[in-house]
C-alpha cells in the first residue's frame, strides 16, 4: 500500500511538472502548427500521464488524456491540422487534466472531484475523427481495439502498426532504436525495483491488469514504453540536482542570518580594538581573521540565498496561454512578449509575485490594448502588444509590464474617483499626474465600463497593492493617453537578510529596509509647508507629504532639531512620503527577528534587530506608517520655528548656564554676568550639566564650562553637547586654570567656542559672554 | 558520641531524600521577589533565567507597562516592569532590581522586579484559591499561599505572558 502511495507522489510529482510547461508549448504552438518538435513534446506529456494513469487506476484521467493523446498523434503525424478551434478544445482538456490531478492529489483519486469529462471527450472523438481525414477508423482501431497479446511483447506491434502508414524509414530505424532503449531500460527499471523492500506489490497490482480487459493492456505498455525512458533520461540529470525540501532551506537561511549577525557584532568589537591597541602586532592577525570570516559570511549567505532562487519564468510560464485566453475572448488581437524570464528570484517572493502579476496583465488586455477597430483607426498595428519583461537591478528586481495600448487618462481616472467618492474634488485638484494613476489600486476602483468575466469588479488591482507592499516593493507608473501604459515593479531579491538605513530620532534608531528608501535629502525648515493641516516638502518637481518620525513613534523629545532636517524619502507600492528623522546613521545588514507573540502586530513595526553594538533596533513596517502618517496632524514648521527662535525681548530672557565643581568659581562668574541681566543656571559637574541640557527645560544661550570637574570633566561634556544638532551652534566656553597649548587645543577639536583663563577680570568674561550670545 | 551524631545525620539525610518523594505531588517549589511592598512567587518551572538589567529598546504603541524588547544572548524578548503592570507607583532601579525571564509553551518575556527573596517549598493545601475581590484583576494571581510568618501572592504565569492589549 505505501509503495503505491510513494509512486502516486511520484507520478503527481512529475505529472505537475509536465503540465507546467505543457500550457506554455501548447500556446507557441498555435503559433508554429509545423514545429515537429513541439508536437512530440507535447504528445508525450499526454501519453505519459495516459500510461502513469492507467497503471494506477486513475480510469477517468486515463480516458480522458487517451483522447487528447489521439488528437494530438493526428497532428504530430500530420492528418490534423491545428486550428483555434481545435485548440480550444485541447486547451479545455488540458485544464481538465489539471483538474483531476489536482483531485488526485487532493482526495487520493480522480472520481472525488467530480470532473465531468465525457462532453470533452466526445468534442476529442469528433475533431480526432472528423473533417478531413478520411482513414478515421484506421488509426482510432490499434488503440482502442489492439492485439491480444501478453504485455511485454505488446508494444512493438502496436506501435508498428499504428506507424506504419505514416513513418519514413529514417523514423522507423529511430522508432526501433527507441524501442530498444525502451526495453533495455525497462531491464533495468525492473532489476531495479526487485531491490526495493516489496517487489511483490508492485508486480502483483501491474500484472493483473493486462490480463484483465484489454484496453488497458496497450496502456500499460505506453506507460513501460514512455515512462521508462523518460526515467533514465533523467537520471544522467538526477544526478546534478537533489530534491531538497524548503524548510531545510529556511532552517539553513535562519543559521545564516544568525551568523551574520555574529559577523556585524565582530567587526564593531575588531574597530573598537583597534581603537584601544593601536599599533600592536596581533592586530594585523585579529584584522585578517576578521576580514576572511566577514568574507565567507557574505559568500555563505550569497551561496545559500542562490539555493533558494527560481527563475521568474516559473510564473511568467503561465501567461502565455492567459494571454491567448484573454484574448480570444475579448476578441482582441494580443501578442505577449517575454524577455528576461531567466532571472532569478527567492522563491518565496515568486510565489507572491504571482497574482499581483495576472491582475495587471489582465487589465492591460481588458483596459489597456483597444480592439483592432479603434486601434487601426489610431493608426496603430491591429495586433496589440504586452510586452512582460524582467531584469535586475542592484539588490533588486524588476518586472516590467508594458502595453502599446490606450494609456490612463489622468483627467478621466480623477473624474471616476470623485464620481465614486473615493476622493473630494479638492484632493482631485491637488493631484499630480502619477498620483492620479495611483489611484487604480484604491479599493473599489474600476475604468471598465461593465463588469466583464476578465476585470472590472474592482478587486484586481487592490490586491496587486497589498501583495507588493507586503514584500516591501514599489510600483512605478508612467502611461501617455494613446501610446500605452508601462507598470514597473521592483522588488527586494530576497526578505530574510535585508539591506537597511538606520536613523536617529532624538535618542532613539530605527532601521528602514532600504528597498523602500528612494532618497535621503537635507532640507532647511523654510522649505517646509502646510497645506491643509498637512506637513509638505517641495523637492524639485514634487510635493511630498511630510512626517516626523518622533511624531509617529511618540518618541521622548529629548532635544530640539536645528534648522535644517533630514528627509527620508520612502516609496511603498506607488505612493510616497517623506520621513523626518534627526540623524542618519548609515547602511547595515540586518536580520528581520520576530518580537515573538507578545509583540505581535505592532502598528508600524514589521520586528527587530539585533545591531553590531548588541542592542536591539526595531525595524519600520514601511507600508504601515504610510498608513500611520495619515492621521499625524502636527504643524511641523510651526513647532520648529517656535523652538528655533524664542523671541527674545529683555536680557533676562537669555539663559547661560554655568558648570563648575567649585562653589566659588561659581559665584565669581555668576558675579561677572550680572552686569548682563542674563539669566544664569548653575551644575556642579559634567553629568548633572547634560541632564539639564537634555531635560529641555531651558534653552540655554551659552555655557560656560570648568575642565577639571569629577564625574564628567568639561572636554567630555563639551564632546556630548556637540552630537546633538541641536547644539551645533551653541557657545560653548571653557574657563579652566589649564593653560598649556595641548589644553587649547584639546579644547578646540571637542567643540568649546572660546578658552578663558583663570584668573580673568569680570569685565573679560562679561564681554566675551556677550559677544557670543549676540546680546544687543 | 560521635557514631551517634553521625547516624543521627544519616537519619536526617535519608527522611530528607525519602520526604520529597512520597509528598513530591503536593509541594510546588516558587520563586519569591518583591515588587513594591508585596511579596510575590511564580512557580520556578516557568523561569528560564534571571538576569540583571541590561539595556533594552522601547517599542512605540504599547501600552506604559511594556518597557521595550532586550537582547538574550541573539533573541529580542519583550520586557515587562512589573510595577507598572499592577499600577504601582514607578521607582527607580537599584541595585537589587532583576529581569525575571518567565516562559510558558508559547511565549517567553522578561519582567522587572524589585528585589529577588528566595526559593520557597510549599505545600499545595497550603495555596488557597484567590479572594472574590482580586479575581477581577484580570485573572492574573493562581492563589494566595499561607507561609508561617507571612502570606504569598502566587503569580498566573500564563496570565502575565498573555497579551491583554
Amino acid at each position: 500500500m505505501d509503495d503505491m502511495k510513494e509512486i502516486t507522489q511520484d507520478f503527481l510529482v512529475e505529472a505537475f511538472e509536465l503540465i507546467e510547461q505543457i500550457d506554455h508549448d501548447l500556446v507557441e504552438l498555435e503559433a508554429n502548427p509545423e514545429d515537429l518538435e513541439l508536437l512530440n513534446r507535447i504528445f508525450r506529456v499526454a501519453h505519459t500521464v495516459k500510461g502513469s494513469s492507467s497503471f494506477l487506476n486513475f480510469d477517468v484521467l486515463t480516458k480522458l488524456t487517451h483522447h487528447m493523446e489521439d488528437v494530438l498523434n493526428k497532428a504530430r503525424k500530420d492528418e490534423l491540422k491545428i486550428t483555434p478551434d481545435i485548440m480550444d478544445v485541447v486547451l479545455e482538456s488540458v485544464d481538465m487534466m489539471k483538474g483531476l490531478l489536482h483531485g488526485i492529489r487532493d482526495h487520493g483519486n480522480d472520481t472525488d472531484v467530480g470532473i465531468e469529462i465525457s462532453d470533452i471527450c466526445a468534442r476529442l472523438i469528433a475533431i480526432s475523427e472528423g473533417d478531413e481525414i478520411p482513414t478515421a477508423s484506421t488509426p482510432t482501431e490499434p488503440v482502442v481495439t489492439p492485439e491480444p497479446e501478453p504485455a511485454p511483447i505488446a508494444p512493438e506491434p502496436e506501435i508498428s502498426d499504428e506507424a506504419l502508414s505514416s513513418l519514413s524509414d529514417d523514423e522507423v530505424e529511430a522508432e526501433i532504436e527507441r524501442l530498444l532503449k525502451v526495453r533495455k531500460a525497462e531491464d533495468q527499471a525492473r532489476r531495479a525495483s526487485k531491490g526495493i523492500s516489496s517487489p511483490a506489490t508492485t508486480s502483483t497490482s501491474a500484472a493483473p491488469k493486462p490480463v484483465s480487459t484489454s484496453k488497458p493492456t496497450t496502456k500499460k505498455d505506453d506507460d513501460g514504453d514512455k515512462k521508462v525512458p523518460a526515467q533514465s533520461g533523467g537520471a544522467v540529470a538526477q544526478e546534478q540536482t537533489i530534491r531538497v525540501e524548503v524548510k531545510r532551506l529556511d532552517h539553513l537561511m535562519n543559521l545564516i542570518g544568525e551568523l551574520v549577525l555574529g559577523k556585524n557584532r565582530l567587526l564593531k568589537i575588531y574597530d573598537d580594538v583597534e581603537e584601544r591597541y593601536e599599533g600592536e602586532k596581533f592586530l594585523e592577525e585579529l584584522n585578517q581573521v576578521v576580514s576572511s570570516l566577514s568574507l565567507v559570511t557574505t559568500d555563505i549567505q550569497l551561496a545559500v540565498m542562490k539555493t533558494r532562487m527560481l527563475p521568474v519564468a516559473k510564473v511568467f510560464n503561465k501567461f502565455p496561454r492567459m494571454i491567448r485566453d484573454l484574448s480570444r475572448e475579448l476578441g482582441k488581437q494580443i501578442d505577449l512578449e517575454i524577455s528576461g524570464e531567466e532571472t532569478e528570484l527567492d522563491k518565496s517572493i515568486v510565489e507572491e509575485i504571482g497574482d499581483p502579476l495576472v491582475h495587471i496583465i489582465r487589465n492591460s488586455c481588458d483596459h489597456g490594448i483597444e480592439d483592432p477597430e479603434t486601434r487601426r483607426l489610431a493608426g496603430k498595428p491591429e495586433k496589440g502588444t504586452v510586452e512582460l519583461k524582467a531584469y535586475n537591478e542592484g539588490n533588486h528586481i524588476v518586472i516590467e509590464i508594458v502595453d502599446d495600448g490606450k494609456g490612463l487618462d489622468a483627467a478621466m481616472l480623477k473624474m471616476k474617483s470623485i464620481e465614486k467618492g473615493i476622493i473630494t474634488e479638492r484632493e482631485a485638484d491637488a493631484m499630480s499626474d502619477k498620483e492620479a494613476f495611483s489611484l487604480i489600486f484604491r479599493p473599489g476602483f474600476s475604468t471598465a465600463a461593465k463588469v466583464t468575466n476578465v476585470s472590472g469588479r474592482g478587486v484586481g488591482m487592490d490586491v496587486v497593492k497589498t501583495n507588493i507592499e507586503k514584500l516591501n516593493g514599489i510600483i512605478d507608473i508612467e502611461s501617455e493617453v494613446g501610446k500605452g501604459t508601462i507598470m514597473k515593479l521592483k522588488i527586494p531579491l530576497t526578505l530574510a537578510i535585508i539591506q537597511s538605513l538606520l536613523v536617529g530620532t532624538q535618542e532613539e534608531f530605527y532601521a528602514i529596509p532600504l528597498a523602500s528608501v528612494l532618497e535621503t535629502v537635507r532640507v532647511p525648515i523654510d522649505d517646509i509647508y502646510t497645506i491643509d493641516g498637512k506637513n509638505v516638502l517641495r523637492l524639485r518637481d514634487e510635493v511630498l507629504s511630510l512626517v516626523r518620525l518622533s511624531d509617529v513613534f511618540g518618541v521622548n523629545k529629548v532635544f530640539d532639531g536645528g534648522d535644517q532636517t533630514y528627509v527620508v524619502i520612502i516609496g511603498v507600492a506607488e505612493a510616497k512620503l517623506g520621513i523626518i528623522v534627526d540623524t542618519l546613521v548609515g547602511q547595515e545588514e540586518i536580520v528581520i527577528k520576530s518580537m515573538g507573540d507578545y509583540l505581535q502586530n505592532i502598528p508600524g513595526i514589521a520586528g527587530a534587530t539585533i545591531r553590531g553594538d548588541g542592542r536591539v533596533t526595531l525595524i519600520i513596517d514601511v507600508a504601515a506608517m504610510m498608513e500611520m502618517a495619515k492621521e499625524i496632524k502636527v504643524n511641523i514648521r510651526a513647532e520648529m520655528d517656535a523652538e528655533s527662535k524664542n523671541v527674545k525681548e529683555k536680557p533676562s530672557d537669555y539663559k547661560v548656564l554655568i558648570v563648575d565643581d567649585s562653589k566659588m568659581d561659581r559665584t565669581i562668574m555668576q558675579k561677572s554676568l550680572e552686569p548682563t541681566g542674563v539669566t544664569v543656571i548653575e551644575a556642579t559637574n559634567g553629568v548633572e550639566a547634560l541632564t539639564i541640557i537634555k531635560s529641555g527645560e531651558h534653552s540655554f544661550d551659552a555655557i560656560l564650562i570648568d575642565i577639571e570637574m569629577p564625574r564628567m570633566d568639561g572636554y567630555t561634556l563639551a564632546g556630548e553637547i556637540r552630537k546633538y544638532s541641536k547644539y551645533r551652534n551653541l557657545p560653548l566656553i571653557a574657563v579652566t586654570s589649564r593653560t598649556s597649548k595641548t589644553d587649547r587645543l584639546r579644547g578646540v577639536e571637542v567643540g568649546m567656542t572660546e578658552y578663558i583663563t583663570k584668573p580673568y577680570s569680570s569685565e573679560y568674561l562679561e564681554n566675551v559672554v556677550r559677544k557670543n550670545i549676540k546680546l544687543p | 558520641m560521635s557514631n551517634n551524631k553521625l547516624n543521627e545525620v544519616l537519619q536526617k539525610q535519608k527522611q530528607q531524600i525519602q520526604e520529597p518523594i512520597k509528598s513530591s505531588e503536593d509541594i510546588i517549589q516558587l520563586v519569591g521577589f518583591v515588587v513594591g511592598e508585596e511579596e510575590y512567587a511564580i512557580p520556578i518551572l516557568n523561569i528560564q533565567e534571571i538576569i540583571k538589567p541590561i539595556e533594552f529598546t522601547r517599542v512605540p504603541s504599547v501600552p506604559d507597562y511594556v518597557l521595550g524588547v532586550f537582547n538574550l544572548r541573539g533573541n529580542v524578548i519583550p520586557l515587562i516592569d512589573l510595577r507598572k503592570r499592577f499600577s504601582l507607583n514607578a521607582s527607580k532601579q537599584s541595585a537589587s532590581t532583576r529581569y525575571i525571564v518567565m516562559k510558558d509553551e508559547e511565549n517567553i518575556a522578561g519582567f522587572v522586579i524589585d528585589r529577588l527573596t528566595e526559593a520557597i517549598r510549599i505545600n499545595r493545601n497550603r495555596i488557597d484559591p484567590p479572594p472574590e475581590t482580586l479575581v477581577k484583576d484580570k485573572g492574573m494571581i493562581y492563589g494566595i499561599g499561607k507561609r508561617d510568618q507571612n502570606i504569598l501572592t502566587i503569580l498566573k504565569v500564563e496570565a502575565l505572558l498573555k497579551r491583554d492589549f
